[in-house]
């Protein structure tokens, strides 16, 4: 060894006093070790003393040790419509659990549950596999939704099964659950953000709002969690109950929707593949329906989930969980004619009785666009809103220009997403030069302005959007959708709209021209109520342009279907808004909907009786008007 | 050429890498490994939210190791006089700018990363007692005058520990700072003067200690005085080791644990539920790994030439030996609960990288171990 050998050559005469010190430090340091060495074997000693000497005293100490708190999750708050009605509820949930490290057999005591409740071979599985991969104190769900007389029967046979567990927790039910599926949503386990937000959401049995109002109100409906203190016995049962805090229920909401006017629009739309309708309450804003087709039954996937049946729903080729009524973003073709009519009016581009001839094709230098039908002459707007000529508002939109035009459709509500409660709501294009130069960054085109003149091109909305566009032409104010009604708010007042109230009179004149009057678009959709007109605008917008003709398949290459309507004529209380998906015309596909559900909202006349007002005590008088009205 | 020393490097690093004492670093997994089935057990039989964690911690800490093993030992012995100031400033700078939580003030926050300056300094402290040897004539060590550089050393930041307060933290640097003087020579005449002089300081020094720190000594003594406030800790601590008996209630059904009896199961009382349910067996085993990467750190200390890689070995293991010492020592009742964690076991990232980097100095001396020094090489500064 290297060591030694400088020993033997280093030792001089003179003291070294730095290999004296490296000696030093090699004794010392096995000093040191030898010393540790002894303390770990103080450690040891005194393990020793714990773990078997005084093992079994410390063992009973420990069985008698089990004190057990359980977070007891809080009761969701329910959901009711205008009338009252529940939309979404929570029920009890009787659940049967087994704690693994307290059963003598887990197959033994499953097999005894299993005269009971039913246990499947699957079950069987998972509930093995759960007990070995985590602690056998974590309890395993067996069956849940059980019926009252397995519950009971469970709970008289506790005491002899060690290791079982009944509890109740709750479920969500949704009713009228088709119709109200995209409104309401559905609640789901939380998300990983959530539950770092808030680590009570891991709690089992715990639920978020995923989609609809049961998101937007998550916070509201959810309540706060209480505690439940237990003792148990070495074998896991409650012995005592030690005290509890308890939970706070979430908040109840009511909704603007009348669920019978939801569920006949619902079933209107059912012969089309996907299309969707919105109908507001014009004076306070309130939405009564707002329908979307295909739909789903959230009940599917909250309670008793079957993974084959949810990955279907989300996988649906018509996309069941998607919202049309304000996901959908279409061209609204012809509707818009009623923006642009008031914007060339306002901007004084076009005068009241000023004509035009409609030859069925207008020229833009080289460009040409084509008008759905030759009108002839003597079109005034009036009659080219009542007839819906292209050419006439090609015109009015060239000579007012796209900024003007644009700034008009956001007056009336286009463009924007509504702060209603309503979750993924999509905004739709209000294209104008401005915007073209930031998203598309490239200049704006004069032939551009004079398709968005009819409402192609850039231009996009959401049914519910156009409603609003529908309400506020009727009342000349910014009305803004409300989809959650409070005992506390008062009716509200819209502030006025700037425009010229003869303006918009002339429009109105011209929409009621479209549903009443010959040669209208939609004639053949008049109500059928005496006395009571409504005011509508037609609109087929096209799908089809020179780059995607090819690509479409015959059903995507069909226009899309709409149709925006207010009724009564003379005392606007509803809107409307209809799109059928690549359904074809408006007139033949989109205005009979409305129609009919325009009838429906008349005749129940839902924004005329008083909302819900919440307790249950209102609950009895609100039925008792409403028996009272149907004598 | 772009890359003409490549090879000498290289080759460099290839001659380290064949010098790292490999089997260490696999005990050190090891005991990490125990570690992560420990914390996966806390969670109920779950990798969320622990044990991915401290694997997690355990890669960037073996790649701070790695760097610290890998760099030029004479670094360390240029910069331990600068990296120790700075360590002291940072200290003496939380009282003023910390961060308060838990009723103490240990960290410093820069935006979202907060930084324990005590944690820099039971590293830096310990280079600096090393460099000090290093270059003291060895026939100066037994003179009084010699001791009081080292003494300030391990007294200023005991002194600023104690004040943010941190007892534990406090008693490792004079725990630390006694071991590496005795190891570095100093006489026994020394030790057993400071022994008699604590005993009769030690009155005074309870007059001085927070009502917090005085209710956990007293309750050391006597747990029952209050079992359910500070002496819940201890006595629940000492219910599951013991219930725990020989071989253990199992892998993921120690009871206590998982019905929620200990507090901080996976921090400071990991010991407690790891014996719980792996039993004595269990605990054994794990010291013994401990003992035996103590052991490891002892010959790498013997195996170096310089008396600073001696001692900068030699100090780590101590400090590795104080955390488990302390650490066991006060979940089984034999010390006052001072809130240490088991190093490498308990769940925390500060603790996990200041040990690894502690470790990569143990093994930066392995692996220098035939290096000496001469000063005038390094420069004249220190």
């Amino acid at each position: 060894m290297s060591k030694s050998k400088a020993l033997h050559y280093g030792a001089k005469k003179k003291p070294d006093y730095g290999r004296k010190q490296s000696y030093r430090f090699s004794r010392r340091a096995l000093l040191v070790g030898g010393a540790q060495a002894g303390l770990f074997g103080l450690l040891g000693w005194r393990l020793h003393q714990l773990q078997i000497k005084e093992a079994s005293e410390y063992r009973l100490l420990s069985d008698e040790n089990r004190m057990m708190v359980q977070l007891a999750a809080p009761s969701r708050g329910s959901i009711r419509d205008r009338t009252g009605a529940l939309l979404a509820e929570d029920k009890e949930n009787l659940r049967l659990l087994v704690l693994p490290a307290f059963c003598k057999s887990l197959p033994e005591t499953l097999d005894k549950l299993s005269h009971i409740v039913p246990i499947s071979r699957g079950t069987r599985d998972r509930i093995r596999r759960a007990a070995v991969r985590q602690s056998g104190y974590h309890p395993v769900l067996v069956a849940e939704g059980l019926t009252w007389r397995q519950f009971a029967l469970l709970n008289v046979l506790a005491p002899q099964i060690p290791g079982l567990r009944t509890d109740r927790s709750a479920y969500r039910k949704y009713h009228h659950a088709r119709p109200m599926a995209h409104l309401v949503g559905y609640v789901g386990m939380a998300g990983k953000e959530e539950v770092d937000l808030d680590p009570v959401m891991r709690l089992p049995g715990f639920r978020a709002g995923r989609s609809g109002v049961e998101k937007t109100f998550d916070e509201q409906l959810r309540g706060t969690p209480g505690t439940q203190k237990f003792e148990v016995d070495s074998r896991g049962r409650v012995v005592r109950e030690l005290g509890a805090t308890p939970s706070t229920p979430g908040k109840d909401l009511v909704l603007s929707i009348d669920h019978h006017l939801q569920t006949v629009a619902q079933e209107r739309l059912k012969e089309h593949r996907v299309a969707s309708v919105v109908v507001l309450d014009v004076e306070t804003g309130g939405i009564l329906a707002l329908a979307s087709t295909p739909t789903f039954d959230p009940n599917d996937v909250v309670f008793r989930v079957d993974p084959k049946a949810w990955g279907r729903i989300a996988r649906a080729k018509d996309q069941p969980l998607q919202n049309r009524a304000i996901r959908g973003q279409y061209p609204p073709g012809s509707t818009f004619k009623v923006v642009t009519a008031l914007a060339g009016l306002h901007a004084g581009v076009i005068e009241p009785e000023e004509t035009m001839r409609c030859p069925g094709v207008y020229r833009l230098g080289r460009a040409r666009f084509r008008c759905w039908k030759s009108h002839g002459g003597g079109i005034n707007v009036h009659e080219a809103i009542k007839q819906s000529c292209d050419v006439y508002f090609y015109e009015t939109a060239k000579r007012m220009g796209i900024d003007h035009l644009a700034a008009v459709a956001r007056h009336l509500g286009l463009g924007r997403i509504y702060d209603c409660g309503l979750p993924g709501q999509k905004e739709g294009i209000i294209p104008d030069v401005a915007w073209k130069r930031t998203h598309l960054m490239q200049p704006w085109y004069g032939g551009e302005t004079v398709i968005a003149g009819i409402g192609q091109g850039f231009v996009s909305s959401t049914p519910l959007q156009l409603a609003v566009m529908a309400g506020r032409v009727a009342t000349g104010r910014a009305v803004l959708p409300k989809l959650v009604l409070s005992p506390d708010d008062p009716d509200p007042e819209w502030p006025l709209l700037q425009l010229d109230p003869r303006h918009l009179d002339i429009v109105r004149r011209g929409m009621i021209g479209v549903v009443n009057e010959p040669r209208g678009t939609a004639r053949r959709s008049a109500l059928k109520i005496p006395d009571v007109l409504m005011a509508g605008k037609t609109g087929t917008s096209q799908v089809v342009n020179a780059y995607n003709e090819h690509k479409l398949s015959p059903y995507k290459r069909e226009t899309h279907a709409l149709f925006v309507a207010y009724a009564p004529a003379d005392k606007p209380r509803y809107a409307a808004a209809c799109v059928v998906e690549h359904g074809g015309g408006g007139s033949s596909a989109a205005a009979p909907i409305v129609k009919d559900v325009m009838t429906e909202a008349l005749l129940r006349d839902a924004a005329k009786s008083p909302a819900f007002a919440g307790t249950s005590a209102e609950t009895i008088s609100g039925q008792i008007a409403v028996v009272g009205d149907g004598g | 050429m772009l890359f003409a020393q490549a090879p000498a490097v290289k080759q460099d690093l290839v001659k380290k890498l064949l010098s790292l004492n490999w089997p260490f670093l696999a005990l050190v997994t090891a005991i990490v490994l125990v570690g992560v089935a420990a914390l996966y057990s806390v969670a109920g039989g779950s990798f969320e939210p622990w044990a991915s964690r401290q694997v997690i911690r355990y890669c960037v800490g073996l790649a701070l190791l790695f760097a610290v093993a890998f760099s030029d030992i004479r670094w360390w012995l240029k910069g331990a006089y600068p990296l120790f100031l700075s360590a002291l400033v940072l200290m003496a700078l939380v009282p003023l700018i910390g961060v308060e939580s838990g009723g103490a003030r240990r960290w410093l926050g820069f935006g979202d990363l907060s930084f324990q300056p005590s944690e820099m300094m039971k590293i830096a402290v310990v280079l600096a007692i090393a460099r000090y040897y290093q270059w003291l004539a060895p026939q100066k060590i037994w003179r009084p005058d010699a001791l009081i550089p080292p003494l300030l050393m391990i007294g200023v930041p005991a002194l600023l520990a104690l004040s943010q307060p941190d007892l534990g933290t406090a008693a490792l640097f004079a725990i630390i700072g006694a071991g590496m003087m005795f190891l570095a020579g100093v006489s026994w005449f020394y030790f057993a003067g400071a022994i008699t002089g604590v005993v009769l300081a030690l009155p005074h020094a309870w007059e001085m200690l927070h009502d917090y720190q005085k209710e956990r000594v007293l309750t050391f003594f006597d747990p029952d005085r209050d079992p359910l406030g500070s002496g819940y800790h201890i006595l629940q601590s000492k219910i599951a080791i013991g219930s725990g008996g020989l071989s253990g209630k199992g892998f993921m059904n120690g009871t206590q644990a998982q019905l929620n009896f200990l507090p901080e199961k996976h921090t400071d009382f990991i010991f407690t539920m790891f014996s719980e349910e792996m039993g004595f067996v269990g605990a054994i085993v794990l010291l013994a790994l401990y003992l035996l990467a103590l052991v490891f750190i002892t010959f790498m200390a013997l195996s170096c030439r310089s008396m600073f890689a001696k001692l900068v070995a030699g100090g780590m293991g101590l400090t590795l030996f104080a955390y488990v010492f302390i650490n066991v020592a006060m979940v089984t009742g034999l010390v006052p609960v001072v809130g240490v964690p088991l190093p490498l076991v308990s769940y925390g990232g500060t603790s996990m990288l200041t040990m690894m980097i502690g470790l990569g100095f143990v093994l930066n001396a392995h692996v220098n171990r035939r290096v000496t020094f001469r000063q005038a090489e390094l420069g004249g500064l220190w």
